[in-house]
C-alpha cells in the first residue's frame, strides 16, 4: 500500500461510498418501516373503540369474533391502551416529547384487522354500519365502535416509495460495489506487478500458494474494512447532524435511532469482507497459477 | 532421481521444444544439458520445475511424478527439493546477502533460529563469508552468482538446476563457479546445468546431453561440447 499510495486511496475512497451507499440504503429502509409502523402499526384497517367498551370484555370479544366471521378478515388482534402505549414509545423513541406529553390513558384501544382480501374492505364497514361523516371520517353505528380506519392506500402508498427508494439506493450501491472491488483488485495487481521477483522467487523455492497470497490478501481486506470503518463513522455523523436535528421539529415523524445505526454495521462489515474476498479472487487469478 | 520418459513439448503457437526425448539421470550425478538456443533446454528444466506440463510423455523427479502433483501443496514441495540459478542471479536489489538467502528459508516457513544457522553456513561455504551486509550491485558478478547458488542450497535441495550459470561471467570468474558446482555435486547433489559454454564443458569431463530442434541427439558419459 506503501507503494501505490493514490491507487489505494481510490480503492478506500470507492469503498467507503459503496458501503456508505449500502448502509444509507438499509437505513432508510428502516426509516419507512418506521414511518409505516408509525401510522398505521402494520395492520390495514383499525377499527377504534370507545372508552367504555374497552372496559366490556363481552363487546370486544363479541367484535372481535363478528369482524373474523367476515370472508374478507384474516385476523383481528385486540390492542388495549397500555400495548399501544408501548407500540408508540417504541416508535417514537427518537421522539421524547411526544411520549412525555401523551400519558398511556389517553391511547385509544383498538381491534387491528389484516385482510386476506384487500380488495374487500367495504365488508367492515357494512358489517359495523359506519358511514362517513362531516371530516370525512368513517363514523360506526355498531355500538362500542367510534371509528375504522382504512390504512390500505398509505401502506401501497409507502410500500411502493420503500420500494422504488430502496431499489434504486441498493441498484447505486451494487454498482459501486462492483468499482470498489475492481479498485481493491488493481491496487492488488500492481502491488503483486511490483513485486513480481519477489513472487517469481517466492515460487521457484517452493513458497505455498497461500504463502504468497495472504500477503496481497491482506491489503485489499485492509483498504475494503479501511473504507467500511469511514462509511460507519459517516454514518454515524450524518444521524447526529442531520436526523437528530430534525427529532425538534417533526415530532409526528420516527425517526432512525443509534441502535438502528448499530445494527446495520455488521451488514457494511459482510459487505466489505465480501468486496475484498472478490477483489482478491480476481485480482490474483490471472497472477499467482503455480 | 530424473526422469523424462518419451516427453514432448508443443507451445500454443505450434512450436516444438521437445519431441519424444527420454532421459534418465541418477542421484549425484552432474550432467550437462547441451545444444543452440531454441534446442529444448530451458523447456526441458522449466518441465522438472513443474512450471510447464509436458505435452506428451512423463516426468518423474524423486520419484515423483510431476503431473499427479497438486498446485497447492506438490508443486511447492517438489520445488523445495529442487534448488535453481540461473543466468542473470534473480537476486533482489533491496536486500542484503544474508537476506536474499534468508528470504529463500521465510518463504517457507523456516524459523529464525533455522535461518540464523543456516545462512551463514552456506554463505562461508560458498566463499561469502565475509559479504553478509553487502547488497547485489556492491558485489562482482561471480560474487552476485555465489549468493544465488547459496539460496538455491540453503535449503539442501536433492537437485541443482543451473540454466546458463556462467553466461554472464568472463571466463576465470567461469570457472570459480564452476568449481563451486563441482563442490555442491561431490556433498551429493544432482547438478542438471543446461549451457552453451564449450570451453566449461570440455574441461569439465562430465556426462553430456545434446539437444537440438528438441530432440535427443546425444547422450555421452564424460563428454565433450561435440
Amino acid at each position: 500500500m506503501r507503494r501505490n499510495g493514490t491507487v489505494a486511496f481510490g480503492a478506500v475512497s470507492t469503498a467507503f461510498i459503496a458501503l456508505f451507499l449500502f448502509g444509507l440504503a438499509l437505513l432508510i429502509r428502516r426509516e419507512i418501516a418506521l414511518v409505516i409502523e408509525g401510522i398505521t402499526g402494520n395492520v390495514q384497517v383499525a377499527v377504534y373503540l370507545s372508552d367504555t367498551a374497552a372496559e366490556q370484555p363481552d363487546t370486544i370479544t363479541g367484535l372481535q369474533t363478528m369482524l373474523e366471521e367476515l370472508p374478507a378478515v384474516d385476523t383481528a388482534t385486540y390492542e388495549n391502551k397500555e400495548a399501544t402505549c408501548a407500540r408508540a414509545k417504541e416508535v417514537f423513541a427518537a421522539n421524547p416529547t411526544i411520549i412525555e406529553n401523551v400519558p398511556c390513558s389517553a391511547y385509544p384501544t383498538s381491534l387491528r384487522v389484516t385482510l386476506t382480501d384487500t380488495s374487500q374492505y367495504e365488508q367492515i364497514t357494512a358489517a359495523l354500519a359506519c358511514e362517513p361523516d362531516d371530516e370525512g371520517k368513517m363514523a360506526c353505528a355498531e355500538p362500542g365502535v367510534l371509528e375504522v380506519r382504512d390504512f390500505r392506500d398509505v401502506l401501497d402508498r409507502l410500500s411502493a416509495i420503500t420500494t422504488a427508494l430502496s431499489y434504486g439506493l441498493f441498484a447505486l450501491a451494487v454498482v459501486m460495489l462492483v468499482s470498489a472491488v475492481v479498485l481493491v483488485a488493481n491496487t492488488l495487481r500492481m502491488g503483486m506487478f511490483a513485486r513480481r521477483k519477489e513472487i517469481s522467487i517466492m515460487r521457484l523455492v517452493g513458497a505455498t500458494n497461500w504463502r504468497i497470497r495472504v500477503p496481497f490478501l491482506i491489503e485489499g481486506g485492509v483498504e475494503a474494512l479501511f473504507g467500511a470503518g469511514l462509511a460507519i463513522v459517516a454514518l454515524f455523523l450524518g444521524k447526529v447532524f442531520l436526523v437528530d436535528q430534525l427529532a425538534g421539529k417533526l415530532v409526528w415523524l420516527p425517526l432512525v435511532r443509534n441502535s438502528d445505526v448499530l445494527a446495520v454495521i455488521p451488514w457494511i462489515v459482510i459487505a466489505a469482507v465480501g468486496v475484498a474476498a472478490i477483489a482478491g479472487t480476481v485480482g490474483m487469478r490471472r497472477f499467482l497459477d503455480v | 532421481m530424473i526422469s523424462l520418459q518419451r516427453v514432448s513439448k508443443t507451445y500454443k503457437n505450434g512450436v516444438v521444444a521437445l519431441d519424444d526425448v527420454s532421459i534418465e539421470i541418477e542421484k549425484g550425478e552432474f550432467v550437462f544439458l547441451v545444444g543452440p538456443s531454441g534446442s529444448g533446454k530451458s523447456s526441458s528444466l522449466r518441465l522438472l520445475l513443474r512450471e510447464e506440463d509436458p505435452t506428451a510423455g512423463e516426468v518423474y523427479v524423486a520419484g515423483k511424478n510431476l503431473s499427479k502433483l497438486s498446485s497447492w501443496s506438490g508443486v511447492p514441495k517438489l520445488r523445495r527439493n529442487l534448488g535453481t540459478v540461473f543466468q542473470d542471479f534473480k537476486l533482489l536489489q533491496d536486500k542484503t546477502v544474508f537476506e536474499n538467502v534468508a528470504f529463500a528459508l521465510e518463504v517457507i516457513g523456516k524459523t529464525k533460529h533455522v535461518i540464523d544457522q543456516r545462512v551463514p553456513e552456506i554463505l562461508e561455504y560458498v566463499g561469502l563469508g565475509e559479504k553478509l551486509n553487502n547488497y547485489p550491485d556492491e558485489l562482482s558478478g561471480g560474487e552476485q552468482q555465489r549468493v544465488s547458488i547459496a539460496r538455491a542450497c540453503v535449503n539442501r535441495p536433492l537437485v541443482l538446476l543451473a540454466d546458463e550459470p556462467t553466461g554472464n561471467l568472463d571466463p576465470n570468474t567461469s570457472v570459480d563457479i564452476m568449481r563451486l558446482l563441482d563442490k555442491v555435486n561431490k556433498i551429493g547433489t544432482t547438478v542438471v546445468m543446461a549451457t552453451h559454454d564449450q570451453a566449461i564443458v570440455d574441461a569439465m569431463r562430465k556426462r553430456v546431453i545434446e539437444l537440438d530442434k528438441g530432440k535427443l541427439v546425444r547422450d555421452q558419459s564424460r563428454g565433450v561440447y561435440s
